[in-house]
């Protein structure tokens, strides 16, 4: 579903992307995890048809987006990371903006109803929470049914119910037939999402696999990792001062 | 174009809900025609009296000298008889004053001199009339001795009624077409391109042209429903009627807008943040505001600057406005204007290709 190979991209003299290949899976939820700078975005962003590459060539859906960067954009969803939507616009019209993008008309309230937004359809857009807000760009890039989602950072910032939410969403969304891409730096997050995952830094590709057979090899190699046994939490603090009895009436 | 056209509808349903940019774009241009409609600056204005001195002889420099010398009156020197007919009819004179060739005061030949007065302006056309007999006649007195010897042939001319509002009214039109073209889409743009929304818009297969073809015919629709809201409120409160056709008027109205659009996406693309936005739109507006003749004529800007006041978008624009709204012109006649407009357009464009980058990199 997506294909890259010797993809390069500099700015100035800043080498942002150095050579990397790998492919992507029909149907896979595949994380692409760094630190910041790690070249992630700039590599999402050549996918999704928004950068040119200096170098290398990129498959995305069948179609070479070098060479055809608005026929991937018909083909694919993108959640960017700190994007916005337009001012004193309902979500429901937010949707319909975005319809206008594609040129086709939807139903805004059943394409809320998949990100779990139906109730929200006639709020201000601007008025929703971090997760909700979060949901809506979602689900702005699914108006096209695409083949392949991008999600840039999709949980940066948000609190840990939102989070799993999103999880939840995230793996609907697969189960649909679509082909999701992620970036993230929260491990947990790949470790439980993603069925692949490339590790990234300074533009190059250190790793790829599934997280298991990852953390496998890691062990393999005679990796322990130092347990510090902790006398107490900062529960028994909260437990010595509150007292054990349930609290009742 | 039926994508644009949706596209469009969107922008226009968000801009509709923001209350500060309908206060700026209706309800300001209301209250600055409101008061100074209301304070009818015309009335407070000198005599103008037209003069044409066919005679050129020491005489004649003498009475002309001697009108100059009366505050009550401006004196404005105009070519020949047929400009000075035009100038009154079209009341920018209150009456003319013509010293015809061979005129001479001396005893015992009377002179002759011919006064036009303008009859929509009958007080002022009478006052002018008493103080140049009376200058005229101690002239004569002083130059023979004698009792004035003076045929004043008088004739009647009909002006327009022009008031000063009937001159305000397009000047306010022209003034706000210019500001909305410019403030809105530059800040539009930019708050949009920060906050990552084109980012975004971009990211879908909208093309870019389709994109700014709808920001710009939102833009000319609402120019056009504030030229008409402004109208009927002209209408309404000081019964200003539009001389020449409505549609000749919306005309000049779209390709001004078109004009200042150009400009403001220039902007645009120059400013990086909002904050950028409003000082070089302002050295661009406010000083076409004060030599434009937003509020009076440009004529009374100083002589120097009048050459190049012009040529400045502006001037053109409240110039063709005014040709048609007051005096009646049709698109022919302010095709000068029009061309200027299209000319300003093409610099405009021309600069905003080169500086609109919609996608930050």
């Amino acid at each position: 579903m997506v294909s890259v190979r010797d993809l390069r991209k500099s700015y100035g003299s800043i080498l942002a992307v150095r050579g990397i290949s790998f492919d992507v899976a029909e149907g896979e939820i595949f994380g692409l995890l760094g630190p910041n700078g790690a070249g992630k975005t700039t590599t999402v962003e050549i996918l999704e048809g928004l950068r040119r590459a200096d170098g290398g060539t990129a498959h995305v859906a069948g179609i070479d987006v070098g060479a055809d960067p608005a026929g991937v954009k018909h083909r694919i969803g993108a959640q960017l990371q700190s994007s916005a939507f337009p001012l004193h616009l309902t979500a429901a019209e937010v949707i319909e903006l975005f319809a206008t993008c594609y040129d086709r008309t939807v139903d805004a309230r059943a394409v809320l109803a998949t990100v779990d937004l139906a109730d929200r359809a006639d709020q201000w857009n601007e008025k929703l929470s971090g997760g909700q807000r979060q949901r809506l760009s979602i689900a702005t890039a699914l108006v096209n049914d695409p083949k392949v989602l991008f999600l840039d950072e999709p949980t940066t910032g948000l609190d840990p119910q939102a989070r799993r939410n999103l999880w939840d969403l995230v793996r609907r969304i697969r189960e649909r037939g679509t082909t999701v891409f992620l970036t993230t730096h929260y491990m947990d997050e790949a470790e439980v999402l993603c069925d692949r995952v490339a590790i990234m830094d300074a533009g190059r590709i250190l790793e790829l696999d599934t997280p298991r057979a990852l953390i496998g090899a890691l062990l393999s190699r005679g990796f322990s990792k130092p347990v510090i046994q902790q006398q107490a939490d900062l529960e028994d603090v909260f437990l010595d001062r509150t007292g054990h009895e349930l609290r009742e009436g | 174009m039926r994508q644009t056209l949706r596209f469009t509808g969107s922008l226009l349903r968000a801009y509709v809900r923001d209350r500060s940019a309908l206060f700026f774009t209706f309800f300001m241009p209301f209250l600055f025609m409101l008061i100074f409609g209301s304070l009818n600056f015309g009335a407070l204005g000198r005599i103008e009296v037209g003069y044409v001195d066919e005679a050129g002889g020491p005489d004649a420099e003498r009475i002309v000298g001697a009108l100059q010398q009366v505050s009550a009156l401006r004196l404005v020197r105009v070519d020949d008889r047929a400009a000075l007919d035009r100038r009154l009819q079209r009341s920018e004179l209150d009456m003319g004053l013509v010293l015809p060739a061979g005129f001479l005061i001396a005893p015992g030949s009377p002179a002759t001199l011919e006064l036009y007065a303008d009859q929509a302006a009958p007080q002022e056309s009478g006052v002018g009339r008493s103080i140049v007999m009376e200058v005229v006649g101690r002239a004569s007195l002083a130059a023979s001795g004698s009792p004035p010897a003076i045929i004043v042939s008088e004739r009647r001319v009909s002006g327009v009624r022009l008031r000063y509002v009937d001159f305000l009214v397009p000047g306010i039109l022209g003034l706000n077409v210019m500001q909305l073209n410019i403030f809105s889409v530059a800040f539009a743009l930019v708050i949009q391109r920060q906050r990552g929304v084109i980012r975004r818009i971009f990211a879908t297969p909208l093309s870019p042209t389709r994109f700014l073809a709808a920001h710009s015919l939102l833009r000319l629709a609402l120019s056009a429903a504030q030229v008409g809201i402004l109208l009927a409120l002209a209408f309404l409160l000081f019964e200003v009627r539009v001389v020449g056709s409505l549609a000749d008027l919306l005309v000049v109205a779209i390709a001004g807008a078109v004009a200042f659009l150009m400009q403001g996406f220039a902007i645009a693309g120059w400013a990086r943040t909002e904050n950028q936005v409003p000082p070089v739109a302002n050295l661009i507006t406010l000083p076409q505001f004060f030599l434009s003749g937003v509020l009076f004529p440009k004529e009374t800007a100083p002589d120097v600057i009048e050459p190049i006041t012009g040529y400045l978008p502006l001037t053109l624009f409240n110039d063709a406005l005014r040709e048609i709204s007051a005096q009646g012109a049709s698109l022919w006649d302010v095709r000068a204007q029009l061309l200027g407009l299209v000319l300003w357009g093409l610099a405009g464009f021309v600069v905003a290709v080169r500086l609109l980058k919609l996608r930050e990199e």
